[in-house]
Formats: C-alpha cells, structure tokens, sequence
C-alpha cells in the first residue's frame, strides 16, 4: 500500500500455580528471556515524549486511573532503574520488544504490505511464547501464560494500538470528523468479542469489542483514563513539518490474521479518504454511546442515531466508507484491491448472518466457541460461576501457547482464515519487513550491533573509535531516501565505508 | 551487545494477489471444513480452569 503502518501489542501475563505474581518484574523478566547475553540499555528515551498534543499544545501529565495511582506509588519505591525495568529491547526484524510498564509489549517495525503486517504481528506472537517457555523453564514452580487480549475482565484494559504516517496539512478537525463514524462501526467485523460488561450494570452478556466499553471521550492526549475515540499524542517520528502519527488507541488485539489485515487495510483506507476529502460524510448524534451499544447489541442491527435523529447501520456506514474508498482507490495496487473486496463481502455476510464468519472475525468464532460450551455444560448466563467459566473460556481463546490457546486449537484444525504459511511467519522473526526503515533500523543492529550506541524509531547513534555518529531516520519514510539507505546498509562492508556512503548520498541532496 | 535469538531464514511472503479470500468475489470464505467438529475443542474446553479468569489480574495499560 503507499503508507507507512504498523501494530503495537500490550500483553496480559500470568503464572499458571503461582500465589502471587508482580507483573511490571514478571514482565521485565520474560523481555529479559530473549536475550542470550547481558542487557544493554540501548533505548533513546530523549526522543519520547508522550505528553505533547496535536492540537498544539504539552500536558503537564497524562491521566490514571485510581488503581493504576495506588501502584504507581509502590512502584516508585522499587530499586530496578529505569532502563533497567523497561528493558527495552530492538529485535534484528526491525520491530521493539519492551516492558511498557506491566505488560510485554510487542511493537512491529514499519510495514507498507497488510500481509506483511500479519507476518510480522504473528511474529511477536512466537517471540512471546518462546519467551514464556523459557521462563517457566527458570522458574522454582508455576507456568508463564500469555494472552494476546485487551482485558483482565476486571476493569483494567490494556491496548492494540495501531499507527498509520499521515500528512500533517490535514486539519485535524476533518481527521476527526472522519475517524468518528468508522470506529464507532468498525468492531462489527475487528471487534475480537468479549464475555461480560466490566463497567456500568456489569450486565451478563457476550459484547463485540473487548475495549469499547473503556473509551469515554472523543478526543485527548490519555491512553489509560478517559480514554479518547481519537488519540491526540503528536509523536509522528518523522518530519513534524509533514507528517502525523495517527496513533489508534480504540481497536482489539485479534487472533484473526484475516482480521488483522483487514482491520489495517481498512483504517488505511479510511486515512486516504481524510486526506483525500472525500468522506461519505456521516456525523453520529453521539460517537462513545454509539460504539458501546453497537458492542452490546445482541439483535445485530447495530443502529446508531445520526445528528438529525436519523437510525442508521453499522454495516450501511461501513458501506458508505467502502463505496467512497472504491469509487477513489480501486485498481491502485493489488493490497488495496484485496482489501475492497474483502471489506465488501465481509459486509455482505454480516447483513445476511454473522455467523456465517467462524473461522474468521475473532468475535463471531468466540461466540460461536462459547454458546457451544455452555450448550454442552448447561451453562447459564445467570450463574455467576458459569459465566467466570465462559470468561476463563474467552481468555484461553487469546493464549498465545500454540499447545493450549483455543484460537490455535481452530488453527490446527484447519478451521481458521489464514493469510500467511508458518514459514512465513518463522521468517518475520528476524527478518523486518521489506521497503521501509525497519528494513534499516533490523540490519543496522544485525551488521553493526557492537557499534550501535543508542537506538529509537528515528535515529541510530553508532559509535567508532569514540566518536559517535547519528543518523537521522525522520526522512526514511520517503521511498527515495529508503532505498538509497537500505542500498547502502546492504552494499557497505565496514562501518566506515557505511557512514560515508550514508554522508555520499547526504551531500548529493 | 544484544545477542539475539537466531531464526531460521526462509523465504519472503509471496505474492498478495495469490492470498485467496477476497479473491473471485466469494470474499472471506471460511476454510474447507463444512461443519467444525467440536468434539476435541469441547473436550478441551472442559480441561480450561472455571477460574482461570477470576485469577487473571491485570494492571491497566495503555
């Protein structure tokens, strides 16, 4: 596709007969289990800051939840540093592999193919699991499990944040105006599903989207309280004068490679209509409650209320998206085409029967999983412990264990959507995505990683006899500037015959 | 320096247009199987602890 976009996963870890677990050390531990060697902080924090907005203005601090303060302050007291607790790690594929404060988390180097995406995601999944043999394999007693969910069922949500490199003249009044109405409707095919409602009247029944319920304001800068629609952090590491980071905080973690691809594809989509302004033009009376009770809707009409009073479909929204994405895109490239006519069948068969989507929406095969247990257990909804089942049910479905996790279990039978072959998979684990950064940012650690002094999305300072070197990325995300990087990463023998190909093609700008 | 995990190399993802659903307009088909056999997944189903979940403590993240 013609724009950069990658996934960030946070997730949820436990160990399996253990009393007690403290998961910002457990957390730290299993990143830890990656490495053969010592840890060396390599991280460049400098380049962080999380508190500065799009719309132009930095927050003093970014908002908690009453719980997460009460533990922030323990933390406070424990003797790890830092870097030493972050544990940030820069994987030879490009991607980062860190401790975001209590859960592991996967972010993928930069992708300009779907399929790609869904290697590299799967990828993180792999690395995790073998992280977690490796430290049931250190442990006295107990098994480290791993979820690839967004929620403890408890109140505390954890994300799947997506990002997309957009341009940095669109106002982002119509980024919004745009965003609302597709997110709102979009977990009728990417919602992953959820046994229960955490919040409100903690109602017992089966919801579309894990995290709908945990979002509360239309815009903002926070991503754990009063979690916006619209993220507003300005973090486009890239040319700010050019570019944004569309930092997506509202969607699911999926298990569906078919889902993943498509949830992205879309949302690309989508951001090419924004910038195209060519918007079908839907404005929701009120975006949060439409998104929560699209979740809850147990009919499947999903309608939402338009500004007017108007009712109007999730799915005749998505359409709206989708006839305006096709009439503007169609026949551009192969990965656009693939995502137009998957978005349209998967419409078609969400109006004929939902259920006819096992084996590929991630909410649609969980449901499909969980009315068939309680079928056979006689199971009921009204029971408290029944529905603890279901929930340890909807939970195994996100074990990233191939052995264990019920997502795998429909995988190994054949029964699930692939997009990528396992070998594929394999490949992503060390091989980053090609035509982009990552491509430079993986083989740069691989080919010159005793050399590399610090490290972030943007820049890699390399050091040679004591004098360091560093190398902006921010323009790296122009193809121009990307294969001439990559060309000479590839064709360089040493170091110093790197860095002057690297001043080379800088002083011939 | 990280010493990091070794990976087997194989080859590139193939081409996009050979991915299959989406492709000749039956969209997002299911995979060959008519109907699921749930007796292995119920089976293992029952092995997963009633309170797996009611353990399962997260600390909220971004």
């Amino acid at each position: 596709m013609e724009r950069l976009f990658g996934l960030e996963t946070e997730y949820g870890i436990t160990i399996d007969g253990a009393e007690k677990i403290d998961v910002v050390e457990e957390s730290m531990e299993l990143i830890r289990c990656y490495q053969q060697g010592d840890f060396v902080p390599l991280w460049d924090y400098q380049l962080e800051n999380p508190r500065k907005d799009e719309r132009g203005f930095e927050v003093e601090s970014l908002l908690n939840d009453l719980d997460e303060k009460v533990h922030l302050q323990q933390d406070r007291k424990r003797k790890i540093p830092f870097k030493e607790l972050k544990s940030d790690l820069i994987i030879f594929n490009g991607a980062r592999f860190y401790n975001d404060h209590t859960h592991p988390e996967f972010a993928t180097g930069e992708c300009l193919s779907l399929f790609e995406l869904v290697a590299q995601d799967k990828a993180g999944e792999r690395i995790v699991d073998i992280c977690a043999q490796r430290r049931t394999e250190g442990l006295k007693t107990g098994t480290v499990q791993m979820y690839k969910n967004n929620t403890d069922f408890e109140g505390h949500s954890y994300g799947c944040h997506e990002n997309y490199l957009m341009d940095r003249s669109v106002p982002f009044e119509r980024i919004v105006e745009g965003l609302l109405p597709f997110f709102a409707t979009r977990q009728i095919y990417a919602g992953a599903g959820k046994v229960g409602v955490e919040r409100e009247d903690k109602a017992p029944l089966f919801q579309l989207s894990q995290r709908a319920e945990f979002f509360e304001v239309i815009a903002s800068i926070d991503t754990m309280h009063k979690r916006p629609m619209v993220n507003t952090r300005d973090e486009p590491h890239a040319d700010p004068e050019k570019y944004r980071r569309l930092h997506v905080i509202v969607g699911d973690a999926n298990m569906s490679e078919y889902i993943t691809a498509l949830k992205v594809g879309t949302t690309v989509l989508v951001a090419d209509l924004i910038e195209a302004d060519a918007l079908p033009g839907y404005k929701l009376k009120d975006s949060i409650s439409a998104m929560k009770n699209i979740a809850r809707d147990q009919t499947y009409q999903w309608l939402v209320e338009q500004e007017g009073g108007r009712l109007v479909s999730a799915v005749e929204i998505q359409d709206a998206y989708l006839e305006k994405a096709r009439s503007e895109f169609a026949g551009r490239d192969t990965e656009t085409d693939w995502v137009l006519g998957a978005w349209e069948d998967m419409l078609r068969k969400l109006a004929h029967n939902p259920m006819d989507l096992v084996g590929t929406c991630d909410w649609v095969t969980k449901k499909w999983l969980v009315d068939s247990f309680c079928e056979s257990e006689n199971l009921s909804w009204e029971n408290p412990d029944d529905v603890f089942w279901m929930q340890s049910q909807d939970l195994e479905y996100h074990n990233v264990d191939r052995e264990a996790g019920l997502y795998y279990l429909l995988e190994a039978q054949g029964q699930m959507v692939r997009l990528v072959g396992d070998d594929e998979v394999a490949a992503a684990m060390s091989e980053p995505p090609t035509g982009t950064r990552a491509y430079f940012r993986g083989r740069c650690l691989e080919k010159f990683g005793a050399h590399v002094a610090s490290i972030n999305w943007d820049r890699i300072v390399l050091k040679n006899n004591r004098k360091e070197h560093a190398i902006d990325m921010k323009r790296l995300v122009d193809s121009e500037w990307v294969r001439r990087y990559n060309q000479a990463l590839d064709d360089s023998e040493t170091l110093v015959n790197f860095l002057d190909v690297l001043n080379e093609i800088d002083a011939n700008v | 320096m990280q010493n990091q995990i070794k990976f087997e190399r194989k080859t590139r993802p193939s081409d996009p247009i050979e991915r299959g659903p989406g492709d000749g307009g039956d969209g997002p088909s299911r995979p060959k199987v008519e109907r699921p056999d749930t007796r292995d997944l119920l089976k293992r189903m029952r092995r997963v602890d009633p309170n797996q979940a009611r353990r399962y403590r997260q600390r909220t993240g971004e």
